[in-house]
């Protein structure tokens, strides 16, 4: 329930106090990036950066992270979690190789596999050697800790391409997940795993995992998992981290006005030539922004017609705009009224 | 290895050019810079080593920036106290110092060889030059304003700034010139608080401002933000008074065709005559005289000009060859007397009018004052005489500077200057505030001495006396003497409004900058405000009714831009033929994206609603 009070008046302009409310600490923004050294947490891109990454809506941000909370008795046990990150936790043939080596007259591939790097991942060479071969279709031998591979060819190009391939396959955790790593919250004193990597997917299947509580900051990987309403809390709440990192403190509903203006159509907008301002309804409020010969050239092919409804238009033409005060206008007129009157007066 | 033997070569470069090659680079520059310090060569070559590259750079070619340093030779200045004693009996000179090797010039190349200390008890073994003085790291207008070393960095930037915009005596013989504009200071004083540089730059036969009595305290918040407060008393008595000059000029210029330029006072049949009135003030050769009180729109030289282009003499037909009236008139906002007037020639023996118009600049709310200690401020109120703060001898200060100008902007030399001045204005003397020539604390100890000797207190403090109230104010209010600049910014010069004036030819909106008596801009940012607070109508008064509003007939059967037709007296359609028109009120901006629209190709309708 909200109270009537609380509601925002009809023809009040709200996209463009949002815009102002967000626009104006981001000017400030721009001359307060400042960075700590050495911490790991601030490694993530912060500040404009972050806030444009958020507003193009880029396919992928420039540090993903991903939070994965666990439930049950993982939550509160720090071995049981670490079983679960042995689970998550990506490892690749790199990871675990101390070299890899190509043989281009015999045709094979030698991986030396590091020992402590395996038995901290508690890995075996015949472990490795088995998923090599069923990723990558070929034989393979294993004495101590190199394993010998087969490629069935003598080119050297190929030899060379599945030598690269070979050291970038997942031989443990999940792919694409990252480096994940358990953390505690000071408060409630639960382990939770922070990953590099936003790939969320398959980590929901993971036993353990609160499903209800993961979260990433790529806002596309939400939006792929959970669907356009986590997409548009994800982005309210990034933009609010952001925000809030640099001592601004800006109305949570503004964000989400933009948030919402994003995600309304279904899909992820961006703000821009591609997004939001690029399809816009009006011809002329397209061509005010960018690319106007595009614009009127296309509404010209195509006949086009605009409803000057915006306050663009409007205000090129110097029509009284249709917020605020404009929002009102005369429904019947007075000599119409008297005519209704003198219809109900004959029933 | 082949190309290790190269680099074993170190090439010697004569102002950049290649002369041949040295086995040891360091040696042979030290060689080269032995013979010049011993007169072999010329004192303007310079020889450096460029570890980098293992070259010798020597450079005398001229437009090199070169400093001169006493010479340091085995840890010791050659500079010594039986020198210094001669120099000071003037038994020699600076050029004696350089002829001997004492003193050598340094240009930036060789500079970046040599080990610099500023004073002698820093010299260690590897020294090569010693500063010849500690000022010498400031420039000409830092070292020219007392006590810099004890202000912010940020401060020195903007106070070299101020001292060239003071105004002052420029020039002495400124009754003589023609400057475009100039700005000449009624009595200018020289500072009391004065530097060596100062003393040895002769600037005190043409100072540039005033000693002002400033009290460090608010005025009933008069003195908010950087405002000062001036007394009325003063200003009447001459306080940062002056003179502004502007010079206007024309010429007869000659066109090709034997056509030129007469000045005369402009038949009334000339293009572009501006009427009776505005030449009412002109002299019979169309010039006007010294001593005229000219006011805007005036006429200060009558000048007929030929026609633009050619065609309009000759379509003219007439007997009276066409004229157009190109006279030159006092800008917009101006006024003043016309000071002097000179006929000259140009180069090209054209005859060339130059008049000089002098207007009265009384200090007023608006104008902008600086010390020389980077604080700037612009007059907020002029305080009549008996409404300022006293002391007990009656003492009324000229200026009141907020203090909360002082701490966040570290200008401590402001503080130092006013008990300077203070101080030497009581004792009669003029008060050396070089940089560096004194400690800090000495010197507070030294006004304060005097100070005391005349019944003040040695820190500047005096127990103020509130104007209007009569009674005394609670705390002591530190003031002294400052040397104060007014600048030339002055609001006469830049105060501008507009409620209706000229429009642009192309967009029928108001013109932008003083000169063409514009708006402001009411941007997009602005516009956003309105849009924000939903005043759709003040926003439609702003861009339409006050802007560009246009009247404009459209055809409601084609949608396309009509005209009314005077001769048939209906309203048409250019396009199909209708006549049935409605008109509507649209900004020009429209009309003009319409015709630009068509002008692609492009036709765009207009569909109205009843």
């Amino acid at each position: 329930m909200v109270k009537k009070e609380f509601l925002v008046t009809p023809g009040e302009p709200v996209g463009v106090i949002a815009a102002q409310s967000i626009g104006e600490p981001g000017t400030q923004m721009v001359l307060r990036s400042f960075h700590y050294a050495g911490v790991a947490s601030s490694i993530a891109t912060s500040g404009l950066p972050r806030l444009v990454e958020i507003v193009d809506t880029r396919k992928k941000p420039a540090t993903p992270f991903s939070y994965i909370y666990l439930k049950g008795k993982a939550a509160k046990d720090f071995d049981t979690a670490e079983q679960i990150v042995k689970k998550i936790s990506e490892v690749r043939v790199s990871d675990v190789a101390r070299r890899v080596l190509e043989n281009f007259s015999t045709g094979t591939i030698t991986i030396k596999l590091d020992e402590q790097k395996m038995n901290a991942n508690e890995l075996t060479p015949r472990g490795i050697a088995s998923k090599i071969e069923k990723l990558m279709k070929t034989e393979s031998a294993v004495s101590g800790n190199a394993i010998q591979i087969k490629t069935h060819t003598k080119k050297a190009k190929e030899i060379r391409m599945m030598a690269v391939h070979i050291s970038k396959l997942t031989v443990n955790g999940i792919e694409n997940a990252g480096r994940a790593v358990i953390k505690q919250d000071k408060k409630t004193e639960e382990f939770y795993i922070v990953t590099n990597n936003s790939s969320v997917g398959q980590i929901l299947q993971v036993d353990g995992v609160d499903t209800s509580r993961v979260y990433t900051n790529d806002i596309f990987e939400m939006y792929r998992t959970f669907g356009v309403e986590a997409a548009r809390n994800t982005i309210a709440k990034e933009l609010d981290i952001v925000l809030r990192e640099q001592g601004i403190n800006v109305d949570k509903r503004h964000l989400y006005i933009l948030a919402d203006a994003m995600t309304f159509s279904g899909g992820i907008k961006n703000v821009g030539r591609r997004g939001l301002s690029g399809e816009k309804e009006s011809i002329f409020a397209r061509a005010a922004y960018e690319e106007t010969v595009k614009h009127l050239i296309n509404a010209a092919a195509f006949g086009e017609k605009d409803d000057m409804r915006g306050v663009t238009e409007n205000v090129l033409i110097g029509k009284q705009i249709l917020l605020g005060t404009g929002t009102v206008s005369l429904a019947i007129k007075k000599e119409d009224l008297a005519k209704i009157s003198e219809k109900k007066a004959k029933k | 290895m082949a190309k290790k033997s190269i680099n074993e070569k170190c090439y010697v470069y004569i102002n950049g050019k290649i002369l041949g090659y040295v086995k040891d680079g360091r040696a042979y520059s030290d060689e080269v810079r032995k013979a010049r310090r011993s007169g072999l060569l010329s004192g303007e070559v310079n020889v450096s080593y460029v570890k980098r590259l293992n070259a010798v750079h020597i450079n005398t070619d001229n437009g090199r920036i070169r400093k001169p340093y006493i010479i340091v030779e085995n840890g010791k200045s050659k500079f010594t106290s039986e020198l210094r004693e001669k120099l000071a009996k003037k038994e020699i000179d600076f050029a004696y110092l350089l002829r001997h090797g004492i003193i050598e010039y340094l240009d930036a190349e060789e500079e970046e060889n040599a080990l610099v200390v500023f004073h002698e008890n820093e010299i260690a073994n590897d020294t090569t030059h010693l500063e010849v003085d500690m000022t010498s790291i400031f420039g000409f207008t830092l070292n020219a304003s007392p006590f810099p070393e004890h202000n912010n960095a940020a401060r020195h930037a903007m106070l070299s700034n101020f001292i060239k915009q003071a105004q002052g005596l420029y020039a002495t013989n400124f009754n003589l010139r023609f400057d475009s504009r100039s700005y000449l200071l009624f009595y200018p004083q020289k500072p009391i608080v004065s530097t060596a540089v100062y003393q040895a730059a002769n600037m005190p036969k043409h100072p540039s401002g005033q000693n002002f009595v400033v009290a460090l305290t608010t005025y009933y918040g008069y003195n908010m933000a950087d405002a000062v407060v001036l007394n009325k008393g003063a200003v009447d008595r001459g306080l940062g008074r002056s003179m502004f000059y502007k010079m206007y000029s024309d010429e007869e210029r000659r066109y090709p065709g034997g056509q030129k330029d007469i000045f005369r006072i402009p038949p009334a049949t000339a293009e572009g005559y501006l009427g009776e009135h505005a030449y009412s003030k002109l002299s019979e050769d169309g010039i006007i005289e010294p001593e005229t009180i000219v006011d805007e729109g005036d006429v200060l030289i009558g000048k007929v000009a030929p026609p633009r282009f050619l065609e309009e003499s000759i379509s003219a037909g007439g007997l009276e060859e066409k004229i157009r009236d190109d006279s030159t008139t006092l800008k917009a906002g101006e006024k003043g007397i016309v000071d002097s007037v000179i006929f000259t020639e140009s180069t090209g023996a054209t005859k060339v009018v130059k008049v000089r118009i002098k207007s009265l600049r009384v200090p007023e709310k608006g104008d902008k004052f600086a010390s020389r200690q980077g604080q700037k401020g612009v007059a907020a109120y002029i305080v009549p005489q008996e409404d300022m703060p006293f002391n007990e001898q009656g003492i009324v200060p000229d200026l009141l500077l907020n203090p909360h100008s002082v701490p966040n902007r570290l200008t401590f030399g402001h503080l130092l200057e006013e008990i300077a001045g203070k101080a030497g204005a009581l004792s009669g003397k003029i008060i050396d505030g070089t940089a560096f020539a004194e400690k800090g604390s000495k010197r507070i100890e030294d006004y304060g001495k005097i100070l005391e000797e005349h019944g003040f207190d040695k820190f500047g403090d005096e127990v103020l006396y509130d104007g209007i109230t009569g009674r005394k104010f609670r705390a002591k209010i530190f003031n002294g003497v400052v040397y104060y600049n007014r600048l030339y910014h002055m609001v006469s010069n830049k105060l501008q409004v507009r409620s209706r004036g000229p429009v642009q030819i192309l967009t029928h909106q108001p013109t932008e900058g003083k000169a063409r008596q514009g708006g402001l801009r009411f941007g997009e940012m602005e516009r956003d405000v309105l849009v924000g607070y939903g005043a759709s109508l003040l926003l439609k008064e702003r861009l339409l009714d006050q802007s560009d509003k246009a009247s404009v007939l459209v055809c409601k059967s084609c949608g396309n831009i009509g005209y009314y037709d005077y001769i048939k007296r209906t309203v048409v359609c250019p396009i199909c033929g209708g006549t049935s028109i409605a008109e509507v009120e649209i900004s020009y901006a429209f009309k003009l994206l319409l015709d630009e629209i068509k002008s692609m190709h492009i036709f765009p309708a207009l569909k109205m609603k009843e």
